[in-house]
């Protein structure tokens, strides 16, 4: 059987149109590439991380307790279908103003995985998290002080219940950067100071789960259990351990998305590929008909004209594949080992992926393209070879006013011919805006959020004390009496600036879409300085930045739960406060205490404009200040800024081949008429100004008008994203800058293609219009 | 007869823009048979051959192809019907313009189970020399003579030209028009021929003259006058 003689012209069209087939190329193999890369590293780091469970042996929970449990003590509390491990640890404060939290080193349960150097062996090694060594540029051989003694550090390591560094479980967001986890050798784990250290019991069941509900279940009722068996400090199952589940949870999340700016871009191409192929149909009308009158079935020529868009599309799927399975995967490996601290991972084969950077691609390229051809070459032989092929009715040509300007209605024209590709190249513009948007707002959202917290602190310092460990030890009654007293009197101050508020905290309840977090109640004082809002009695203000994440306004009903405790309360809220630093609620002290059964006069912290030095360190349980408030955006600065970067290149890249590729065919169906204006004695520059001025015009439209459905379509994106992967919230504000930036880069990238073009334009010769085109 | 006509009418537009094409023509062709459809402008013959090559649809009447009739078949069967009885050469030569002479003639050879060697008829239209150019780098007579052997490679039993020569200067059309009587004295293949040209008449078989769309004569020649000795 004889081939197609058709397919010959593949080679001759491809190097004919090689700019264009090159430039679809490039940027199909980085989308695939990219997308490859990430889905590839995801998987392989998700089987890794998932791999960890079992390998490094995490625990099923862990519990903190005021003094170091005896004997009989771990004894009877095994006796509650438990294995307890010690995992003590201290956190200490390192000269390069972090906090590290100093672990020994395990070899029990939540094992170390060793990535750089070597595990601490003498009293004054220390092997530090390798992520935290990252951001604060330490390395194997460098030296620390803390706790009083200079630290080697010997190597670099991943904790494998640290995986995120969440310092508190609590906290809004993983801080990498200013605190970190350690190991150190037994014998200088019991050198460090004992005032400082945690007691801290990981466990594991003797029995294991099977399935995340009989995981809860099993966790309440070893809380019921141990509850009477010792005063808990803190009480953690891994399913609750942001420090282990974030990192897992985070994963899986993007995956959804780049699929999706995957499937977006290809299916933009697609239609790029679609106006190219009509384009080509129109110019070779005449030979179609030929073709068809000659015996040429439909699905023949279908098959010919998508073999070219095909072809491109394997091509891209094989080299982004091979780029996603080298560099591109470390690039995504490197965007998580900038945010975790995962342990090393083996590259897996992933035949997902494999399928959805191939398969996918080529089916959306495959149904696009034959739908449009199939539309395309509906008409008859004799209508290809009338050139009757544009669906139109004949010599019915959109009216124009007569009163517009000559060049005016030439320019329309030309708008209305080329329909088609200018909604192809508006859509294909307002994606690329989105994602460049969404690269260029994230920072801006950020930097928004830290100066809105300075501006809008509550006071510059918030202290939270905490009643001190041996006030509340109920085997000691009198020693603990004293220490209340003790507490009771030392914890009063000085500070004029200082003014009393309650607090207490409540968690979320589950709600679809959102991340559990912990709410912080104000119970604030009569006539506050600091939040001049007098709630009267009963009355519930929720923060501005609490109703913005949920959408509550006043008269709705907040349902909040104790954090270890069957107790639930479904608040009225009476109004808004404007505090966007965090999501928190605000009444009169009365009213709190009376709520939580807390007494009276009982007050938990200050606020104060000014540094209070007169109350113990132990009685303070912590400071809410900028650097505290900043945390979030902080960490999200650190972990998502590179990707942003990236973003921002790739919707420029983006940008440029589209506008590129669509003005080309323009040019290209006008080659004639281009030609022939240019014997009626036009100059390049006018023939330039009408061909070009046509794209001008709908790229600037384009670019302008998509601002608001780009910013309306990325807030909701944002508040998707933020709900999901964190507690807190930030403000959906950008800088106008953003919008400025973006609309610079967007023209810029359109003069760089307009001045591309301006020297096809001047090329085309005049006795292209006297040539026979067939 | 190999191809009969019956009856055939066409019109085009609607209401007051209605223009009747053809206004029931009965015609019957001979295999082999050289016929020349000849009239002028408007006269209706190119409506004529489109419809016998099936590309475009009479309103009434009945044509039929070795006594199979034309108006049972649907689209995917005339498609079939023109892979494998006909071959169309055009004013305009529709060559496709990235495919080398050679390619473009094989575009036919894909369409036949049994082509004529395309040696030969590369031999044949004076194109062995040109082969390997790209439709770009030939003259008008050149590309048409390509245009001849996309058609007949297939060696169809009906081979349909609508004004192959319109374009070409009279030299040129002298060579094109022998190349169509070669083949069709060579393969033994039907022609018909829609031409204006009066002095073409004289190299057919059958001469059927058209004018407002219906038949005026068909004249018979005694002696087909070879194309070389026309006076174009």
């Amino acid at each position: 059987m004889m081939r197609n003689p058709l397919g010959k012209r593949l080679k001759r069209e491809l190097l004919n149109s090689l700019g264009k087939y090159l430039t679809l190329f490039l940027l199909m193999t980085l989308s695939i590439g990219f997308v490859s890369g990430f889905l590839v590293a995801d998987n392989s780091m998700i089987l890794a991380y998932a791999d960890s469970f079992e390998k490094y042996n995490i625990e099923d929970g862990h519990f903190t307790v005021q003094k170091k449990l005896n004997k009989a003590q771990i004894r009877r509390i095994e006796q509650e279908g438990i294995s307890v491990f010690e995992n003590f640890y201290s956190d200490i404060p390192f000269d390069n103003g972090t906090r590290i939290r100093v672990f020994q080193v395990r070899d029990q349960v939540n094992l170390i995985c060793l990535m750089e150097g070597e595990m601490p062996v003498s009293e004054d090694e220390i092997a530090i998290d390798r992520m935290y060594a990252d951001n604060n540029h330490l390395k194997p051989g460098d030296r620390l002080s803390g706790a009083g003694k200079e630290w080697t550090v010997s190597g670099l390591i991943a904790l494998s219940d640290y995986s995120c560094l969440f310092e508190n479980n609590n906290d809004t967001m993983f801080d990498s950067i200013q605190f970190g986890a350690a190991a150190v050798s037994p014998s200088a784990f019991e050198k460090l100071p004992a005032d400082n250290m945690k007691h801290c019991y990981a466990w594991k069941y003797d029995e294991p789960y099977e399935d995340d509900v009989q995981q809860k279940k099993m966790a309440d009722d070893l809380l019921k259990r141990l509850s009477p068996l010792v005063r808990l400090e803190d009480y953690v199952p891994r399913y609750q351990n942001q420090a282990i589940m974030f990192t897992g949870d985070d994963m899986g999340s993007d995956k959804a998305m780049m699929e999706t700016l995957l499937y977006i871009i290809i299916l933009i191409l697609a239609f790029v590929f679609a106006v190219t192929i009509n384009d080509t149909i129109s110019r070779e009308s005449a030979v179609i008909g030929t073709l068809r009158a000659s015996g040429y079935t439909k699905a023949e020529l279908i098959r010919h004209y998508m073999t070219m868009p095909l072809l491109v599309t394997l091509c891209s799927a094989a080299a982004g594949n091979l780029a996603g399975y080298t560099f591109m995967k470390e690039v995504c490996a490197g965007m998580y080992y900038g945010s975790y601290s995962l342990p090393t991972y083996v590259t897996i084969f992933n035949s997902e992926a494999f399928l959805k950077t191939t398969f996918i691609p080529v089916i959306i390229m495959l149904g696009v393209t034959y739908f449009s051809l199939r539309r395309k070459l509906r008409f008859s032989p004799l209508a290809f070879l009338r050139h009757d092929i544009s669906g139109k009715k004949k010599g019915k040509a959109v009216k124009l006013p007569h009163a517009l300007p000559f060049l005016s209605r030439f320019r329309m024209r030309i708008i209305l011919q080329n329909a088609g590709s200018y909604l192809v190249l508006a859509a294909g513009i307002t994606f690329a805006n989105v994602l460049l948007l969404f690269g260029l707002a994230l920072p801006s959202l950020l930097e928004c959020y830290q100066e809105l917290v300075t501006e809008n602190m509550i006071a510059k310092y918030q202290y939270l004390l905490q009643i001190p460990v041996s006030a509340l030890d109920e085997d000691q009654k009198l020693n603990s009496m004293i220490h209340m007293m003790m507490y009771a009197a030392n914890a009063e101050t000085d500070n004029p600036n200082a003014e009393k508020f309650s607090a207490y905290s409540l968690k979320t309840v589950e709600t679809e879409g959102f991340r559990r977090e912990d709410i912080l109640f104000y119970g604030i004082s009569e006539n506050s300085r600091y939040i001049p809002l007098s709630p009267q009695d009963g009355e519930v203000y929720i923060s501005s930045a609490y109703a913005e994440k949920y959408s509550l306004q006043a008269g709705d009903v907040i349902s909040l739960e104790e954090a270890y405790e069957d107790r639930r309360y479904d608040l009225e809220v009476t109004g808004v406060y404007d505090y966007q630093s965090a999501v928190c609620v605000f009444m009169n002290r009365k009213t709190l205490n009376r709520m939580f059964d807390l007494g009276e006069n009982i007050y938990s912290g200050y606020f104060s404009d000014t540094e209070i030095t007169d109350i113990p360190e132990e009685y303070i349980g912590s400071v809410i200040d900028f650097s505290s408030l900043t945390k979030l955006s902080r960490q999200l600065d650190v972990s998502m800024g590179s990707l942003m970067n990236m973003v921002d290149v790739f919707s420029v890249i983006m940008f440029v081949v589209l506008i590129y590729i669509l003005s080309r065919i323009i040019i290209e169906k006008n080659a004639q008429s281009i030609s022939m204006t240019k014997i009626l004695g036009y100059t390049d520059r006018e023939v330039t100004r009408i061909y070009m001025r046509a794209t001008t015009v709908v790229t600037i439209l384009s670019l302008t008008l998509s601002i608001p459905a780009v910013w309306y379509v990325l807030r909701i994106i944002f508040r998707i994203m933020l709900a999901e992967m964190m507690s807190g919230w930030i403000p959906l504000i950008v800088k106008k800058d953003v919008f400025v930036k973006m609309l610079a880069l967007g023209f810029a990238s359109y003069g760089a293609v307009a001045l591309l073009e301006y020297r096809k334009i001047t090329s085309i010769p005049m006795d292209q219009a006297l040539k026979n085109t067939e | 007869m190999f191809l009969e006509l019956k009856g055939i009418t066409k019109s085009y537009g609607t209401g007051e823009n209605r223009v009747e094409v053809l206004k029931g023509i009965d015609l019957g062709v001979e295999q082999g048979e050289f016929c020349v459809l000849l009239g002028p402008s408007g006269s209706g013959k190119s409506t004529l051959l489109n419809i016998i090559g099936g590309i475009d649809e009479a309103d009434s009447g009945e044509i039929a192809i070795k006594g199979e009739p034309m108006s049972s078949m649907n689209d995917k069967a005339l498609t079939l019907y023109r892979r494998n009885h006909l071959g169309y050469i055009f004013q305009m030569y529709n060559l496709i313009p990235d495919l080398t002479v050679r390619e473009n003639i094989e575009v036919g050879a894909f369409l036949s189970k049994a082509p004529l060697d395309i040696d030969e008829l590369l031999e044949t239209l004076g194109l062995k020399d040109h082969q390997d150019k790209l439709p770009s780098q030939l003259s008008g007579g050149q590309q048409q003579r390509t245009s001849i052997g996309r058609a007949i490679i297939k060696n169809p039993d009906i081979l349909l030209c609508d004004e192959p020569t319109g374009a070409l200067d009279s030299v040129t059309s002298r060579e094109i028009l022998r190349l169509i009587e070669t083949v069709n004295l060579k393969y033994g293949n039907t022609v018909i021929m829609v031409t204006h040209n009066n002095e073409i008449r004289n190299m057919a078989d059958t001469v059927v003259r058209l004018r407002d769309g219906m038949i005026r004569d068909i004249i018979k020649n005694e002696r087909r006058t070879p194309a070389a000795e026309l006076e174009l």
